[in-house]
């Protein structure tokens, strides 16, 4: 079942674009309101994969320009790692992480989620310049400066 | 090799995809640069901890994503009558304009002809009912007088079933 498959996908593109559990939650839910009224439009020969991952990325961005732009904010409380280390390092990694989220939603929606795909969710650069049907040099490029500026921004904290 | 250089090749060095040549002149430069080589440490930080902002869906959101795949799958195609009110605000339209030329001499040629059509229209009413009263006087259409023409047309039959009806009354009664 497509839900099974691909909500991570979606889901961690979305909370990771917008760096707000309730609206990843919104947007996950109408991506795959999304993709459920347009499976009939689906090009069966295209990879399935692909084509969710297009609509979900170009529906972040929509949502982001649409809403966010000039006010954004992150739960710092979705943020909070809770594993098998001890209480101290568990917040600090929390600050880390609360910190690079925070850093990510400054670079522009395009890089950001390129970025996303490729260093978060580890796609491949060719099953992201295919899903988004870009090139597959200026895929490698755009990523590896998004990298380089999120460094800087992170560096700065 | 310069700094623009060396970033733009970082992600290639740190793939393992430079040629040696390369891998040399982005080595050396590293090892001259220390912002270069700063970057490099943190690019190769951020990498390592990145994957850690991956996190499982929600169980709640994902029990409401099962929904609407059942509710899509349920759903009878959705008739689109969005251009009813199109149809509905052209009607309107039609009927203020023609309210407007009617009682209003503004435009004298649409006066004069809704005029015309209306008492036509009245005309043919008036001739349409003279009619029918003909018909209703001349009493012989079928429509009117249904049960009369039935009545004649089985005279011989209703006979008869009176007459059965008699005989059992003799029998029972």
């Amino acid at each position: 079942m497509l839900i099974d498959k691909y909500s991570r996908t979606v889901y961690n593109l979305a909370f990771n674009f917008c760096g707000c559990s309730d609206d990843a939650n919104d947007l996950t839910q109408d991506i795959f309101i999304k993709i459920y009224k347009n499976i009939d439009k689906f090009d069966e020969s295209f990879n399935i994969s692909s084509w969710i991952i297009r609509i979900s990325k170009n529906h972040c961005i929509d949502y982001w320009r649409k809403n966010k732009k000039n006010n954004f904010r992150i739960d710092l409380e979705d943020n909070l790692v809770r594993d098998e280390n001890s209480p101290e390092d568990n917040l600090i990694k929390s600050g880390d992480l609360n910190k690079l989220r925070e850093k990510i939603l400054k670079l522009k929606p395009e890089v950001r989620s390129l970025l996303i795909l490729r260093d978060i969710q580890n796609h491949s650069y060719q099953e992201i310049a295919d899903s988004l049907n870009i090139p597959l040099g200026t895929v490698k490029s755009k990523i590896n400066r998004a990298r380089i500026q999120l460094a800087k921004l992170y560096e700065d904290r | 090799m310069n700094c623009n250089k060396f970033e733009e090749l970082l992600s290639a060095y740190q793939d393992n995809s430079l040629s040696p040549d390369e891998k040399k002149t982005f080595t050396d430069h590293m090892k001259l640069c220390s912002d270069c080589e700063a970057i490099t440490e943190e690019v190769d930080h951020i990498k390592a901890i990145l994957p850690e902002l991956n996190r499982d869906v929600p169980f709640f959101l994902k029990n409401r994503l099962y929904l609407i795949g059942e509710s899509d799958e349920e759903q009878a195609p959705v008739r689109n009558y969005a251009y009813l009110k199109w149809v509905a605000a052209g009607i309107g339209t039609m009927v203020l304009f023609l309210n407007l030329f009617y009682f209003t001499n503004i435009f004298p040629a649409a006066n004069k002809t809704l005029h015309t059509a209306v008492a036509g229209v009245e005309n043919f009413v008036v001739e349409a009912e003279a009619f029918i009263g003909r018909i209703k006087e001349s009493n012989n259409l079928f429509i009117f007088k249904k049960t009369e023409v039935i009545t004649k047309a089985n005279k011989k039959k209703r006979d008869a079933k009176a007459k059965r009806k008699t005989i059992r009354g003799f029998k029972y009664g």
